[in-house]
C-alpha cells in the first residue's frame, strides 16, 4: 500500500477543453478519498490520470514515492473499478479475476487461492464457473471488486461503482465497500457524483467544480463549515437554504425582519467590513423551525411564511415556502399540522446561519 | 377484419412477383439443371438418359479432379490470406491515426471496382509491368505460379470487405474493456490474444465463411486473367463447369458437376458455421 502525491495537476484535453484545473491533494497510505461533484467536473478525468489511462497534461503524480506521469498503467500497480464494471465477456467469473495475475506468471496455485479468498469475501463461489452475461448487476459489481482485490494493488480507484445499482443494492454495497476497506487497509480513491454516498463512505471527501477543488474535507467539516456557495448547496439533502440579508453591523435583515446573530460572529463581519453591505445568508433545513414549538436551541425572530409544498418523508415533514424572493424549505416534525397554503411562522437556529460573501461565493463566518 | 384483408392484398402484390422472378430465373434454372445432369445433353441437338453415368464419371474425370484441387488450394491459401491482411488492416485503421476516414475509403476502392476490372488490371501489371522490372516470365505464363497470381488478385480484392467487416467488429468491443485490460497488464499482443480476437470471434467467423464461400466459386478473375491455364493448372470449378458445359459440349455432364459443386458449398459451409460458433465465445 501506499499514499499518492498529486502536484498541481493540469489536464487540457486535445480539443483545448481544460478538464482538471491546478489539482492539488496528498493522500495518505491506507486512505478513503472520495472524490464528489456535478457530473462533468472532471472527478473521472482525474481519476484517469492517476490511473494512466489519459496523459497528465502538466503537473506531478506520485504513487508512494515514484512519480509515475511517465509510468504506463500496467506498471502503476493499481487497480481499477469501472462504471460499467468493464469485465471480459469471453471469460468466466474465474478467468476475469484470475486474468491479471496469469499475465503476471503467478504459479497457479497462488491465483487459485487468490481468487477463491476473493470469491469468498464476496460471495462469489457459487458463480466462479458463469460469464458476466449470465450474472445479476450486483455480482458484476463485485466480479468488477473481485478482480481488483485479487491483483492485490497499492492503489484502489472506483468510478461511479455503484451508480448501475438500484437503491437497494446501493446502499447495501456501500456498506460492503466500507468493510472493505477496513478488511484490505487499502488506500482507496473513490469518485461518486452522489453526495450522500460521500458523505457515508470517505474519511475525507474532495468537493469538484468545473475542474476545481473547491474543499478537502472531512464529511462533519464539509458540512458544518462549507467553504463557498457551491459546496453549502451540493453538500446536504434537501439543499440549503440561501437568501440575500444586509448586515446591518449586529444582525442580518431580510424582508424586513431582523435575523440576529451571535455577538462572535456579527464583530468577525464587521471586522470584515461587511457592515452596511448585501451578504448571502445560508440555512440547512433541519434548521429551519416552527417558531410555535418548542424547540432546544435559540431561535431568531419569528417571520411567516405560506407553506407551498408538504412533502411527508416518513419521520419528517418537509415544508416549502417563499422568503425574501427565494424558494426554502425547513424540516419539521411529523406532527406538524400545516397544509399547502396554510401561513406558518418559521425562525432560525440562531447559532446555524452561514454567511456568504455574495461577490466571490466563499463563505465568511459559519 | 377489413385491414387484416388490406394488408394481405398488400402482402400478395408485393410478395407474388418476386416469387415468380425467383422462380422463373432460379428455381427452375436449378431444377432444369438437375434433370440434365441425368443425361447426355451436349448443349443443343437431342440427348438421352444416362441416369447416375455423369455422377460415377465426375469421380474419375482427371479434369474435374485437378480442377477441385486447384480451387480448394486457391480457396484455402486466399482464405487465410485475406483475414490475416484485413485483420491487420482493420487493426491499423482502427486506431488513433491521423487522415482515418480517407484511408478507410482508399482502401475500400478495390470492392467498388468489378471483378473483372480488376482482373484486366492485374493482367497487364503480370504480363507488362512485372516481367520488365524482374526481368522473369510473367507469372501467368508459368504452370507452377499462376495459381499464386489469381490468390493475389482475389485477395486484393476481398481484403476490402473483410477489413470493414473487422472494423465494424473492433467497435463492438467496448472501450473500458481494453482499459480495464491494460490496467492488468495486457498490452500490445497479449491484449490482441486475450482480449480482441476473442471478442472479435463471430466476425472471424463470418469473415472466414464468406471468404471460403467466394474463393471456391471464383470465375471472373481466372477469365480475365489466365482463361483456365497455361495447362488447365488454374481450371476453377466454377469455370469448367462454364466452359465445358457451354462451349466442351458437356452440358449435361457439367450439370452435374455443378450439382456435386452445389452440395459441397453448402456442407463446407455448414460446417464451417457450426465449428467456429462453437470456438466463439458466447458474449
Ligand atoms: N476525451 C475528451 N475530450 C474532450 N473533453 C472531454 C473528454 N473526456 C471528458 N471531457 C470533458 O471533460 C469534462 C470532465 O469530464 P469527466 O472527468 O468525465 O467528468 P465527471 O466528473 O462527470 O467524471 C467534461 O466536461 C467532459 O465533457
Ligand atoms: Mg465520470
Amino acid at each position: 500500500m501506499a499514499g499518492l502525491s498529486l502536484q498541481h495537476i493540469w489536464k487540457k484535453y486535445p480539443n483545448g477543453y481544460v478538464a482538471v484545473k491546478d489539482f492539488n491533494l496528498e493522500i495518505a497510505d491506507k486512505e478513503f478519498i472520495i472524490f464528489v461533484g456535478p457530473s462533468g467536473c472532471g472527478k473521472s478525468t482525474t481519476l484517469r490520470m492517476v490511473a494512466g489511462l489519459e496523459d497528465i497534461s502538466e503537473g506531478t503524480l506520485k504513487i508512494g514515492d515514484r512519480v509515475v506521469n511517465d509510468v504506463e498503467s500496467k506498471d502503476r500497480d493499481i487497480a481499477m473499478v469501472f462504471q460499467n464494471y468493464a469485465l471480459y465477456p469471453h471469460m468466466t467469473i474465474y478467468d476475469n479475476m484470475a486474468f491479471a495475475l496469469k499475465l503476471k506468471n503467478t504459479p497457479k496455485d497462488e491465483i487459485d487461492k487468490a481468487v477463491r479468498e476473493a470469491a469468498r469475501i464476496l460471495e462469489l463461489e457459487k458463480v466462479l464457473d458463469r460469464r458476466p452475461s449470465q450474472l445479476s448487476g450486483g455480482q458484476r459489481q463485485r466480479v468488477a471488486m473481485g478482480r481488483a482485490i485479487v491483483r492485490n494493488p497499492q492503489v484502489f480507484l472506483m468510478d461511479e461503482p455503484l451508480s448501475n445499482l438500484d437503491a437497494k443494492l446501493r446502499v447495501q454495497m456501500r456498506a460492503e465497500i466500507a468493510k472493505l476497506h477496513d478488511r484490505l487497509g487499502a488506500t482507496i480513491i473513490y469518485v461518486t457524483h452522489d453526495q450522500t454516498e460521500a458523505m457515508t463512505l470517505g474519511t475525507r471527501i474532495v468537493v469538484m467544480k468545473d475542474g476545481i477543488m473547491q474543499q478537502v474535507d472531512s464529511p462533519t467539516n464539509l458540512y458544518n463549515k462549507p467553504n463557498n456557495l457551491f459546496v453549502a448547496g451540493f453538500i446536504g439533502s434537501p439543499q440549503m437554504n440561501f437568501f440575500e440579508a444586509d448586515f446591518d453591523g449586529a444582525n442580518l435583515v431580510a424582508s424586513g425582519v431582523k435575523f440576529e446573530i451571535p455577538a462572535e460572529k456579527a464583530s468577525v463581519l464587521k471586522e470584515k467590513g461587511y457592515t452596511g453591505k448585501k451578504v448571502v445568508a445560508g440555512v440547512r433545513p433541519e434548521n429551519v423551525y416552527d417558531s410555535s414549538k418548542e424547540a432546544l436551541c435559540k431561535l431568531t425572530a419569528p417571520f411567516s411564511a405560506k407553506v407551498t409544498v408538504f412533502e411527508l418523508l416518513g419521520s419528517e415533514v418537509q415544508l416549502y415556502f417563499d422568503f425574501a424572493g427565494a424558494s426554502m424549505s425547513a424540516k419539521v416534525g411529523q406532527d406538524s399540522r400545516a397544509a399547502v397554503g396554510d401561513t406558518v411562522s418559521f425562525a432560525f437556529d440562531e447559532d446555524k446561519i452561514h454567511v456568504f460573501d455574495k461577490e466571490t461565493e466563499q463563505a465568511i463566518v459559519h | 377484419m377489413k385491414s387484416q384483408n388490406e394488408r394481405r392484398r398488400t402482402f400478395l402484390c408485393i410478395s407474388i412477383p418476386i416469387l415468380l422472378l425467383f422462380f422463373g430465373f432460379n428455381t427452375l434454372p436449378l431444377i432444369k439443371g438437375f434433370i440434365y445432369s441425368f443425361t447426355n445433353f451436349r448443349g443443343y441437338g437431342s440427348y438421352d438418359w444416362v441416369g447416375w453415368r455423369n455422377y460415377v464419371d465426375l469421380f474419375t474425370d482427371s479434369r474435374v479432379g485437378n480442377s477441385y484441387w486447384f480451387t480448394f488450394k486457391l480457396a484455402i491459401v486466399a482464405t487465410i490470406l485475406i483475414n490475416v491482411v484485413s485483420l491487420i488492416m482493420a487493426l491499423a485503421l482502427n486506431a488513433k491515426i491521423k487522415f482515418k476516414s480517407f484511408f478507410r475509403g482508399v482502401y475500400f476502392i478495390p470492392n467498388i471496382l468489378g471483378a473483372l476490372v480488376v482482373g484486366y488490371i492485374f493482367s497487364y501489371i503480370f504480363t507488362y509491368i512485372l516481367p520488365a522490372i524482374t526481368h522473369a516470365a510473367s507469372m501467368l505464363a508459368d504452370r507452377n505460379w499462376a495459381w499464386v497470381a489469381i490468390v493475389i488478385v482475389c485477395a486484393w480484392q476481398s481484403v476490402a470487405m473483410s477489413t470493414l467487416i473487422y472494423i465494424s467488429g473492433l467497435q463492438t468491443v467496448p472501450e473500458d474493456v481494453y482499459e480495464a485490460a491494460s490496467l492488468d497488464g495486457a498490452t500490445g499482443w497479449k491484449l490482441f490474444r486475450h482480449i480482441t480476437f476473442p471478442l472479435i470471434m463471430p466476425f472471424v467467423t463470418i469473415n472466414t465463411v464468406l471468404c471460403m464461400k467466394n474463393s471456391l466459386m471464383v470465375f471472373d478473375q481466372i477469365m480475365a486473367l489466365t482463361k483456365g491455364g497455361p495447362a488447365q493448372s488454374t481450371e476453377s470449378i466454377s469455370f469448367l463447369i462454364y466452359n465445358n458445359g457451354m462451349n466442351g459440349g458437356q452440358f449435361g455432364f457439367q450439370s452435374a458437376n455443378a450439382v456435386i459443386f452445389f452440395i459441397v458449398i453448402v456442407v463446407i459451409s455448414v460446417l464451417q458455421l457450426k465449428f467456429l460458433n462453437k470456438r466463439e465465445e458466447q458474449l
